[in-house]
């Protein structure tokens, strides 16, 4: 190993290790019931994403400088099961993809970390947020940096539970905490999604290696090396994962209820970056989409429909932080569509404006009213109402439902809840009155004790 | 109580329309438009205007309105108790004025005996002291099973009291054992001790160890606690059953019908409000609430939820265009069964279940004529037939779901039958209070055991009847006491100091020169602070916007604004335009700031659509800068944008503030004012502030505003006096408008004569970044102007002291800053995206001081004092200008002082929580997260520094007049004879002070008579984060009059 090597690893390791650290230090103190100071908080937030963010650009110069395009960082196979020829290798790579996003994700991190260092002053849970914020940042260093689908995997965890947290910051009222759990389940669903498509990654291919499935060459110029069949299966299971993440039609329904949290948790998460690793993850196994021409279209007719369905629903929003959270998802959409037409790098470009423009908007959306009437007073009359170009080329009738469409929000939520959430509830309901007629004809007499408890006062809404 | 029909829909309508009742439709209008008066009436959050949260109630003495209307919003109507032993534990409570309070409040019963060990006053005493804990049965269950309860007692209670309980049960017990004779005790009593002996083990009772004996002692008392409640035999109180079906049904089964139906209503009346934010505006708007909504959710291909699917014939009713809201009120609270006794109430009750909305809607139909897109008449109206609707359909599914039924009646019996089964104070918790306060106030089980019935019953009833509200109101009256006593005793101290200087010291001379602020508590501080910078100047005060009361427009604003307190109607329109010679220059800097405004424009909604969104998604990364900036150099960045916006900001400019025409209006020459009229204002002021003879050279008039971001609230730290706007064109007309020979001239016939020696000055002072600017100095004549760089420089020096003083309340201030470095500091506070506190508001507000400044003059505040000035030399006999000014100076103070007092007492409820997750919706008003009902009211980050109490008004008067004032002014007598302000009435001659208590004044016997001194303010407040108690500041002239009257000079 030459010195170049050592330098790469050094630098690489501490990208990774950075983060890591720090959800180790807020993790360990929040543990052991020794809050630390907002100003020790801050400060090692503050270390740690300047600790990962300057390795990271010195990567990139050496990288220009020595024209070397692909540095591969590997932290040791951690489970080997040779019959299976499974192994989970923990592999970073720094490439053309991940460095840009990498340095997006530390960037985006950083400013919103100052910005909360204020802005959650003398809030009870500023620990508790931070710790979040430093399992997200980590989760987001990792899934940017994975070589592999299983490091991949464990970034996209840590993300998604820290997201999930996030949402249901202010744990002290009910709708925090119930889209929060919403939030989790879509999670759950797209994880689930992603666990299948890695073993079936394994299964093809003997490893979780990106470079495995592509055979060949460095993003973007990788091909598959599976065949159009698998490519199609693993491509959609992971298209299922992506528009779970990225909130893709059909899974829409719980980006505006991600905005409940503080305003900097929306703006960093939904706003910017959560919502893009989806796409992210779509521009990592592009090369697939060579191989299986109807993933491809797949790909672009979600993309297409789900920016289609994001511009209708942002259009209709009275509240600016939902407006918002559909007016991303409807870039995301086109990012998706970029994608599918194999516009790989102008892609990864309207990520990255898009991830930057969109924090900015969302982290001072609470000054909108301000901003409307500097518009107004420059202006000198009232804001001309936003023509929309094939609003009026549409019938009435259509305009009409249109906007009726936006305003359930695609029927998404509706419908999840009508035919996927109400069969399974009503299927163990069924069982459960099973159950109980069953215990209750055992004992001849009704056997639940908890049926007679009184309700919690909370649960009443009778709670102090 | 719920009968009348029950059957299908039609046999309603046909009954409905057959009795054609007009009368009850006309009682239930009635009773809607009744209802409207409890709906919040904050309305659009940009024109934010302070005012009494429980406004409707104040027809109630405050002590009842807490409540009434706490419990009708359930809201709570005291800090928690928890809070006040705090303040009791650091001293902000002394025990003394709990006792008095309590004394007070109890009157001539506070010596009733109740039971055989104490008065009535000594029993409540001691649960003020040690309030008896609830705990519903399960947790008592618990307790006594697991934990220490009956093992050890209370570690509250002094160690002395716990061994002499011991001690004497132990005698009593041995005593008691010995003798055989069983009739000393009741059967039952005997029975219980003998068993208790046996448990513990009475053979060798010799040698128990004192922690047997205080489980004995204590396991004895709880039964004889038990025994006793028992034997009372006390019915059980209930809560009465709520009225709402929904909260019978959430009781009784955790379902919440509100969440769904308001799931949809949220979302639909922020479309149907949206003031121009949404690109897309809702369909048939203009067609009322209830047509659009039917309109939107008759939409074919579209899908519901489950328990909406059966409105579709109700919706196709509406539609049809001869939809009468009120019938179908009437036709759905039949449904319901609501009797028409209940009528009145559930019809307010569901208003209020989306509160914030609904009187949004109120507000946008009544009173919104300067919004873009006003409510049509009758929606509140519509609001409420499709909110009934909903609910009934929700509960039909809930009750499908939960008991197999649709029919409403039904599921409302059974519900109510189940929830009335649960939540009873049962005999374990009674035995519980009881028990805990035999502990702390040391009843023996001796005594507890020879108690009677009666007696049992009495103590039961009249500890219950000691409620935690009633704990906490007597805490809160001893609360604003001790303020109460230390501000009047302070004025009193200080008032006899400044008596005796003036008496010794030279004769009032001619001050060098006035500032005018405005009465707000925020420019207490800065006032001071100018008189110790410069002790050869004078300030005054009068209420913000100078009784210029105007519709006013900027030269870069687009619209008129009113610019005076909310309860006037301006009459007048002023324009703010560019010099006649820099017309052109403006032009060229109009189609500037058009051509910017549009691009910007384009960006903002432009960002949000398909193809817009691509390209500014693309090209996003620029955005990235700026972003970065503003985070990390805030003020830096300001400072950039300032220098970039100069050359688009209008030129040089002046006001159009003299009428051609004779009336006034909108017209080019019907703006401004008459010449008589400006005459009549600035008389107006120059007497309210005392200002008619011995005037200075140069008199400055501050108007003020603040200026932050990212703060929906932002219009509420602007000046109160202006409505929420800014007060600087204000102070700008009112100078221009004195400084105008003619209007001298006419002002002169009233006796005011102003030299031409005599000029005004308008300025604007922002309380958020301290920063100051002057208007039309190029008018000030020669000779004034080396006396106003001193006013300059003496306002710069002040006003960076007064960021200073500012500063210590800042958490994130560090203590030792310099007044320089305090100075920057605000000023990037007023520039950080970031900062969720630019400023404190009117938080620290607690008093009122009505007169001379003389006395308040080098008297600390705090900032805790709005001070207006009034000179009763120059009033008449009946208190002309007295009852002028507190004509708009209690209402308003008073209005600040309870939304804060509301809002923090409870944030939740009163006020709009946390500043965090808040969401701008419609453009109207602020919600929590994604979807929350509108929350008026302040923020968690603006009062949590506040103290909340009623405001203590100080005036200096004498109570003859102060009670001519409240029998003729009917707004005056309601907050002052209902308690929701404080009133202390100052003589300044005799330095002394009456209070208003229950409706007559009585002398005030000061407290103490210690007022510390400092030499400056600084050296008070140095090092200080908390409030802060009341001083004489010394500066050298004031010290040097009067050496040695400062014999207590220690520091605090």
């Amino acid at each position: 190993m030459n010195t170049t090597d050592l330098v790469f690893q050094f630098l690489g390791t501490a990208v990774v290790a950075s983060p890591a650290l720090l959800v180790a230090i807020l993790g360990f103190f929040a543990l052991i019931g020794l809050p630390l100071s907002e100003g020790s908080i801050s400060r090692l937030t503050q270390a740690s994403v300047l600790f990962s963010l300057l390795p990271a650009v010195a990567i990139l110069v050496m990288m220009l400088a020595l024209g070397i395009r692909y540095v591969p960082i590997e932290l040791g196979d951690w489970v080997t099961i040779p019959e299976q020829e499974f192994h989970f290798r923990l592999k970073f790579v720094f490439d053309r993809l991940s460095i840009p996003f990498l340095i997006l994700s530390c960037v985006l991190c950083g400013v919103v970390g100052a910005f909360t260092r204020r802005y959650l002053h003398r809030e009870v849970g500023y620990g508790r947020f931070f710790l979040y914020y430093a399992m997200f940042f980590t989760g987001m260093v990792t899934s940017s940096l994975a070589g592999t689908i299983e490091t991949l995997f464990v970034g996209w965890e840590m993300v998604g539970l820290s997201s999930a947290l996030l949402v249901a910051y202010f744990d002290q009222r009910e709708s925090p905490v119930r889209s929060g759990q919403r939030v989790w389940s879509i999670y759950r669903l797209s994880d689930a999604a992603f666990l299948v498509a890695a073993i079936s990654i394994h299964h093809l291919t003997g490893e979780g290696d990106f470079g495995g499935l592509m055979s060949s060459g460095i993003w973007p110029a990788g091909t598959a090396a599976v065949t159009s069949q698998q490519a199609l299966f693993v491509g959609t299971l992971l298209l299922i994962a992506a528009a779970g993440k990225s909130a893709l039609f059909p899974f829409s329904g719980w980006l505006p209820r991600a905005m409940e949290g503080p305003t900097p948790s929306s703006a960093i998460f939904y706003g910017a970056l959560s919502v893009h690793l989806g796409a992210y993850l779509l521009l990592r196994v592009s090369p697939l989409l060579d191989v299986s021409m109807t993933l491809r279209v797949m790909v672009i007719a979600l993309g297409v429909v789900s920016a289609a369905c994001g511009s209708l629903m942002s259009r209709v929003q009275h509240d600016v932080k939902v407006s918002l959270a559909y007016a991303s998802l409807t870039q995301v959409g086109i990012i998706v569509v970029e994608i599918g037409l194999g516009l790989k790098y102008l892609a990864l470009i309207h990520i990255i404006g898009h991830a930057c423009m969109r924090t900015m908007q969302l982290l001072r959306a609470p000054t909108l009213l301000r901003d409307y009437q500097t518009m107004e007073n420059a202006l000198g009359t009232r804001l001309p109402a936003g023509k929309s170009r094939i609003g009026s080329l549409m019938p009435a009738a259509l305009e009409r439902w249109c906007y009726r469409f936006g305003f359930d929000r695609g029927f998404m939520d509706i419908a999840l809840d009508q035919w996927i959430v109400r069969p399974f509830v009503s299927i163990f309901e069924r069982f459960d009155s099973w159950e109980r007629g069953t215990t209750d004809w055992m004992s001849h007499e009704a056997s639940r004790e908890s049926d007679a408890a009184e309700l919690h006062p909370e649960s009443t809404g009778r709670a102090a | 109580m719920r009968d009348g029909s029950t059957g299908a829909l039609e046999s309603h309508e046909n009954s409905i329309a057959c009795e054609s009742d007009s009368r009850s439709l006309e009682k239930l209008k009635h009773a809607i438009d009744h209802a409207t008066d409890y709906l919040p009436s904050q309305g659009p959050i940009s024109i934010f205007v302070h005012h009494n949260t429980l406004h409707p109630f104040e027809d109630l003495p405050f002590e009842e309105a807490v409540i009434v209307g706490g419990s009708l919003y359930d809201c709570q109507p005291y800090l928690p108790e928890a809070r006040y032993r705090g303040a009791l534990q650091r001293g902000r409570i002394t025990i003394d004025d709990v006792r008095s309070v309590l004394m007070k409040d109890l009157g001539e019963d506070a010596d009733d005996l109740i039971a055989s060990f104490g008065t009535r006053y000594t029993l409540r005493l001691a649960m003020m002291q040690m309030p008896p804990h609830a705990a519903p049965d399960a947790e008592l269950a618990w307790m006594l099973a697991e934990s220490d309860l009956l093992k050890k007692f209370s570690e509250e209670l002094p160690a002395q009291r716990r061994e002499q309980l011991i001690s004497q049960t132990r005698r009593w017990v041995m005593r008691y054992r010995a003798t055989s004779q069983t009739d000393e005790l009741p059967a039952t009593a005997d029975g219980v001790l003998r068993d208790l002996l046996r448990k513990f083990g009475d053979h060798n009772i010799e040698s128990w160890t004192a922690a047997k004996w205080e489980s004995f002692v204590l396991n004895l008392l709880w039964q004889f606690c038990h025994q006793g409640v028992e034997e009372a035999g006390l019915a059980a109180t209930s809560d009465p059953t709520p009225l709402r079906h929904r909260d019978v049904l959430l009781s009784a089964t955790g379902i919440d019908i509100d969440q769904p139906v308001n799931e949809v209503l949220i979302r639909f009346c922020g479309v149907f409000l949206d003031q121009g934010f949404a690109g897309l505006s809702l369909p048939h708007r203009h067609s009322g609430f209830a047509a659009s909504f039917a309109e939107l959710y008759l939409q074919p291909l579209s899908m519901m939820q489950s328990w909406m699917r059966p409105i579709r014939s109700e919706l196709l009713q509406m539609a049809d265009g001869n939809f009468d809201a009120l019938s179908s009120i009437a036709q759905s609270l039949e449904l319901l069964g609501v009797d028409a006794s209940e009528q009145d109430e559930y019809v307010g009750q569901t208003l209020l279940a989306l509160r914030g909305w609904a009187g949004m809607i109120w507000q946008m139909e009544t009173s919104a004529p300067f919004f873009p897109t006003p409510a049509p008449k009758g929606s509140l109206q519509e609001y409420l037939a499709v909110r009934l609707m909903l609910e009934r359909h929700a509960l039909t599914d809930a009750g499908r779901r939960r008991f197999g039924t649709s029919d409403l009646r039904e599921i409302q019996s059974r519900a109510s039958s189940r929830s009335a089964l649960s939540r009873r104070p049962t005999i374990e918790q009674r035995t519980f209070t009881v028990y805990q306060l035999a502990q702390s106030g040391g009843w023996s089980p001796e005594n507890l055991v020879s108690m009677s019935q009666p007696q049992w019953r009495r103590l039961v009833s009249e500890v219950e009847s000691f409620t935690a509200h009633d704990r906490r109101r007597i805490f809160h009256l001893a609360y604003e006491k001790k303020y109460r006593n230390q501000s009047l005793d302070a004025i009193i101290s200080h008032g006899k100091r400044v008596a005796l200087s003036a008496s010794s010291g030279p004769a009032k001379k001619r001050p060098a020169y006035q500032a005018i602020f405005c009465i707000d508590d925020r420019e207490e501080s800065i006032r001071r602070h100018l008189e110790e910078v410069d002790p050869e100047c004078e300030t005054a005060s009068a209420a913000g916007f100078f009784a210029v009361a105007m519709y006013y427009q900027g030269a870069d604003h687009a619209h008129f604004r009113p610019l005076c307190p909310n309860v006037i109607t301006p009459d007048h329109y002023v324009r703010e335009e560019p010099l006649f010679s820099s017309v052109e220059d403006n032009e060229k800097r109009s189609r500037r700031r058009h051509r910017i405004g549009t691009l910007t424009h384009q960006v903002h909604s432009g960002s949000r659509t398909m193809i817009g969104g691509w390209i500014t998604g693309v090209f996003g990364a620029v955005a990235t800068f700026p972003m970065v900036a503003r985070i990390m150099a805030p003020r830096l960045t300001s400072q950039i944008r300032e220098a970039i916006g100069s050359l688009t900001r209008p030129p040089a400019t002046e006001l159009h503030l003299e009428r051609i025409n004779e009336k006034p209006g909108q017209d080019f020459d019907s703006l401004g004012y008459s010449l008589p009229e400006m005459a009549a204002i600035v008389t107006r002021i120059l007497e309210d502030v005392g200002a008619v003879e011995q005037l200075p050279p140069i008199i400055v008039f501050f108007g003020h505003g603040s200026s932050s971001l990212n703060n929906p609230h932002e219009s509420a730290y602007n000046c109160g006096a202006c409505s929420g706007g800014r007060g600087g064109p204000n102070a700008r007309a009112f100078a221009q408008m004195a400084n105008d020979p003619r209007v001298r001239a006419l002002v002169a016939q009233s006796g005011i004569h102003l030299s031409d020696e005599v000029r005004f000055v308008g300025a604007y002072h922002n309380t958020c970044s301290d920063r100051v600017d002057y208007y039309d100095l190029d008018l000030l004549p020669r000779p004034h102007r080396s006396l106003f760089r001193r006013i300059e420089a003496s306002i710069d020096e002040a006003r960076a002291r007064n960021a200073h003083e500012r500063a210590r309340r800042f958490e994130s201030a560090p203590l030792d800053l310099s007044p320089a470095a305090a100075l920057e500091h605000v000023e990037q506070r007023s520039e950080d995206l970031s900062q969720a506190r630019p400023e404190y508001n009117h938080a620290t507000c607690a008093m009122v001081i009505v007169g001379r400044r003389e006395w308040s003059r080098g008297l600390y505040l705090d900032r805790r004092s709005f001070l207006t000035s009034y000179d009763p030399s120059i009033d008449d006999e009946t208190a002309t200008i007295l009852a002028r000014i507190l004509a708009a100076a209690i209402p308003v103070c008073a209005g600040i002082s309870l939304e804060y007092y509301f809002s923090t007492v409870d944030n939740e409820g009163y006020g709009c929580g946390s500043k965090l997750p808040h969401n701008i919706a419609s453009m109207l008003g602020v919600m929590t997260g994604a979807a929350s009902d509108l929350r008026p009211g302040l923020s968690q980050q603006m009062v949590e520094i506040h103290e909340p109490m009623r405001i203590l008004f100080v005036i200096e008067t004498t109570p003859e007049k102060m009670q001519l004032i409240i029998d003729s002014n009917a707004t005056i007598a309601r907050l002052v004879l209902g308690n929701w302000v404080q009133l202390a009435i100052f003589n300044a001659e005799s330095c002394s002070m009456h209070l208003y208590e229950d409706g007559c004044f009585e002398p005030y016997i000061p407290v103490s008579d210690q007022l510390p001194t400092a030499p400056s303010s600084i050296d008070w407040y140095r090092g200080q984060r908390d409030h802060l108690g009341f001083a004489t500041i010394a500066t050298e002239n004031f010290a040097a009059a009067h050496v040695g009257t400062f014999e207590n000079g220690d520091l605090r």
